[in-house]
């Protein structure tokens, strides 16, 4: 990104030189997010990031997808777990006359493909589950659950944000229809991403405005994000093929959880299989952000949930539909490990936990 | 690092003024690890209110915020939307429904600032809880000693009556020594981004002034009815009690040359009554639910008391009457609300408070007799 700044500068949908230039990196960074998905590269459409994608994969193909269809409403299926940002889309879908149907999750956050199939009806037009959950870290069985959606014909969509660069994907071996992924999730910059679609779909745009990402995403590209992007998308690949970071990581997931839930009145949040890195956990008694807090003066960044809706005090809706009641849903705090956590953090971290919880719960 | 001890932790209370910003910047300058915090209390986002506010908007959440990263210390918000609504803003509507004239300040603080604002200093580890009040607190070894601040336009105590002793033990007032220029010197010395913020006098939770509209659209409005004077006769007619309290000119239908002043507002009936001046003056009233910052004084008992801000206290005996306070002035004052606050001082020190109870007894005056005094003085060549 340095680099292009110095040197990339042009505007890429200009004749001259420069823009050429421009042009070229932009392109080859479409390619290692192709690459990355599995994809060619006349199917991803640059984002601002994971919001705009869901909205524009989601309402995008929805909209596409109901046409001009008459007789009963056009239905969207999906479930509670999803980001705010698949939620709030899928609200904006319901005020355009579409009806939302929900597939329930178990309590430990894991969904059928039998409950989808039960869930799934003939005037379903799409299916958007997430291949990963961004608070648990649950990971789907893809293939399975776009089995069962497509019974009836449905599309399917899948917010990809929190699997992308760190599990494999595969579009085609996972038969969906559009993804969803962001750059900062795989170490890349921030206000950036891109949106996956089968070619032969259309997904109608939400921006309007130039003729750029092929009349799919109007706007002058951002330039940086996306060599950024592309350069974060190359060293996932490399690493995802070489296959010892994932392992690794997730080790050292397991060992800080172990300790973690040494903790007297610790329990976990989420089962089944997850992505490497995410552990979410709460402590009976101990408000999840006053420990967050208390973790931060310790110079240790965690998380109670989505970005998006900190700062409030509403429960996250993910652990509510769990079936947790609202008091123990504001216990959780999610820790998330990468490429560059040691086991020497692991025990940092572990040691500042116990002491940062035990005097939460004496402030009263 | 041996011998080196960390420096005290103190939690900062930041409502986005120059006030609490100043203290914050005195405690960094004293050497205090500072931690500010600033609570969400009202949710104005998406509103015209949620450009500019006096309290805890989003905009002065973002000015605590810009002025902890100027001085290099950690900043928090915390929600209390929900506690503030249901504890100070429908207090605050109910009130007006009844007939009551409420304090939202006060409420605001022994409900929910200090409790939830003490138990975040416990849970971060600090020591202290320092605000930007124009107050003075001292921790003597018989027990916390609460006064006014120095500048008399400023003083806040009337505010903080309702603090329990156990709370005024944790916390810290590190401006009441000061007046507002020289809060504000401090300010632009430390380089405070809000410096020259002005003062709002709006409650912090209607920023936009507009007080009626606020109530009658909450279910706080109270029912129409007459306005009668001293004699039961009637001025005039109102279109809700709400916009009545006790003391008040404005609204009073004018007759005869004689200014009235709300004497009492009757919500079940509607009906205000109002007189004369002389009809407002009480020398006796009624506090309830009262607290005691130093242990309960022998009734009866000398004392002052205060019973609006922005007034005087005046010179009272006070003393039991069953479960409340019965208080006597040496003189008349006008205007006592029920509902409002009734603060006790020693001098300038805070000895406790409560609430000014329902008027039970009727006015001093007889103001029937008044008008023929003064008809008949009128007559007099």
């Amino acid at each position: 990104m340095a680099q292009a700044m110095g040197e990339v500068w042009g505007n890429p949908s200009s004749v001259h030189a420069v823009g050429r230039a421009a042009r070229h990196a932009i392109e080859q960074a479409r390619h290692e997010v192709a690459a990355l998905v599995g994809g060619d590269v006349e199917e991803i459409v640059f984002t601002s990031g994971g919001t705009e994608g869901d909205n524009l994969a989601i309402r995008g193909l929805a909209i596409a997808a109901r046409g001009n269809r008459v007789g009963a409403k056009a239905r969207v299926l999906s479930s509670p777990l999803e980001h705010p940002a698949v939620r709030a889309a899928l609200a904006e879908l319901a005020r355009e006359g579409f009806v939302i149907d929900w597939v329930a999750p178990d309590p430990e956050g894991r969904i059928t493909p039998e409950a989808v199939e039960a869930a799934v009806r003939p005037e379903t037009v799409l299916v958007t589950l997430a291949w990963a959950n961004h608070e648990l870290g649950t990971l789907y069985d893809l293939a399975a659950l776009s089995r069962a959606a497509k019974r009836h014909g449905a599309l399917f969509h899948s917010d990809a944000v929190q699997a992308a660069g760190r599990v494999p994907i595969d579009v085609t071996a996972a038969g969906v229809d559009a993804l969803t992924l962001t750059a900062h999730k795989l170490y890349g910059p921030k206000g950036v991403g891109a949106v996956w679609v089968r070619r032969g779909l259309f997904a109608h745009p939400l921006v309007a405005g130039g003729h750029q990402e092929r009349e799919r995403r109007g706007g002058t590209e951002n330039l940086l994000g996306i060599v950024g992007f592309g350069a974060a998308c190359r060293l996932a690949r490399a690493e995802l093929a070489a296959g010892a970071s994932s392992a690794r990581v997730a080790s050292l997931r397991d060992q800080l959880e172990a300790r973690l839930l040494a903790i007297p009145g610790a329990r976990r949040h989420g089962g089944g299989a997850r992505v490497p890195g995410t552990s979410n956990v709460a402590f009976a008694g101990a408000d999840g952000q006053l420990v967050a807090i208390g973790l931060d003066l310790e110079g240790i960044c965690v998380s109670n949930g989505a970005a998006c809706t900190s700062g409030s005090i509403e429960p996250s809706p993910v652990l509510l539909a769990l079936g947790l009641p609202p008091a123990a849903a504001r216990e959780a705090v999610r820790f998330s490990l990468g490429r560059d956590t040691t086991s020497a953090d692991v025990d940092e971290v572990a040691d500042a936990v116990a002491r940062v919880v035990e005097r939460v719960r004496g402030a009263g | 690092m041996s011998g080196a001890s960390p420096r005290p932790r103190v939690v900062v209370a930041m409502s986005g003024g120059v006030d609490s910003s100043t203290a914050a910047g005195l405690l960094c300058e004293q050497g205090f690890d500072v931690i500010g915090v600033t609570l969400k209390l009202y949710d104005a986002s998406g509103t015209a209110a949620s450009i500019g506010g006096r309290c805890c908007s989003p905009r002065d959440i973002d000015d605590a915020r810009a002025t902890a990263a100027r001085l290099g210390f950690p900043h928090y918000v915390l929600d209390e939307v929900d506690a503030f609504r249901s504890a100070v803003i429908d207090d605050f509507v109910d009130a007006h429904r009844v007939g009551r004239t409420p304090n939202p300040c006060v409420r605001c603080n022994e409900r929910i600032k200090f409790g939830p604002l003490l138990r975040f200093a416990r849970a971060v580890g600090a020591e202290a809880l320092a605000t930007g009040h124009y107050a003075r607190l001292e921790q003597t070894a018989d027990g916390p000693v609460l006064r006014r601040g120095v500048d008399p336009d400023k003083d806040q105590a009337y505010f903080l009556f309702g603090l329990r002793p156990t709370w005024l033990a944790q916390l810290r007032f590190p401006i009441g020594g000061f007046d507002k220029d020289e809060v504000r010197a401090h300010a632009r010395r430390l380089g405070l981004p809000n410096a020259d913020k002005p003062d709002s006098v709006q409650i912090c939770f209607i920023p936009d002034g507009d007080h009626r509209g606020f109530v009658e659209a909450r279910g706080g409005a109270g029912r129409p009815g007459v306005v009668l004077d001293e004699r039961g006769e009637v001025l005039g007619e109102h279109t809700g009690t709400h916009l009545f309290t006790i003391g008040q000119r404005k609204g009073v239908p004018a007759r005869d040359g004689v200014r009235r002043f709300v004497v009492s507002v009757d919500a079940e009936t509607g009906v205000v009554r109002t007189g004369p001046r002389e009809a407002i003056a009480r020398t006796r009233f009624e506090v309830e639910d009262v607290r005691w910052i130093v242990p309960v004084p022998a009734a009866p008992a000398r004392l002052s008391v205060q019973i609006r801000h922005h007034a005087p206290a005046r010179a009272a005996t006070v003393a039991a009457d069953g479960d409340r306070l019965a208080v006597t002035l040496d003189d008349s004052v006008e205007g006592v609300a029920p509902g409002q606050a009734a603060v006790f001082f020693d001098g300038d020190r805070v000895i406790g408070g409560g609430w000014i109870a329902d008027a039970g007894d009727a006015p001093m005056v007889d103001v029937a007799r008044l008008r023929v005094a003064r008809a008949d003085a009128s007559s007099a060549p």
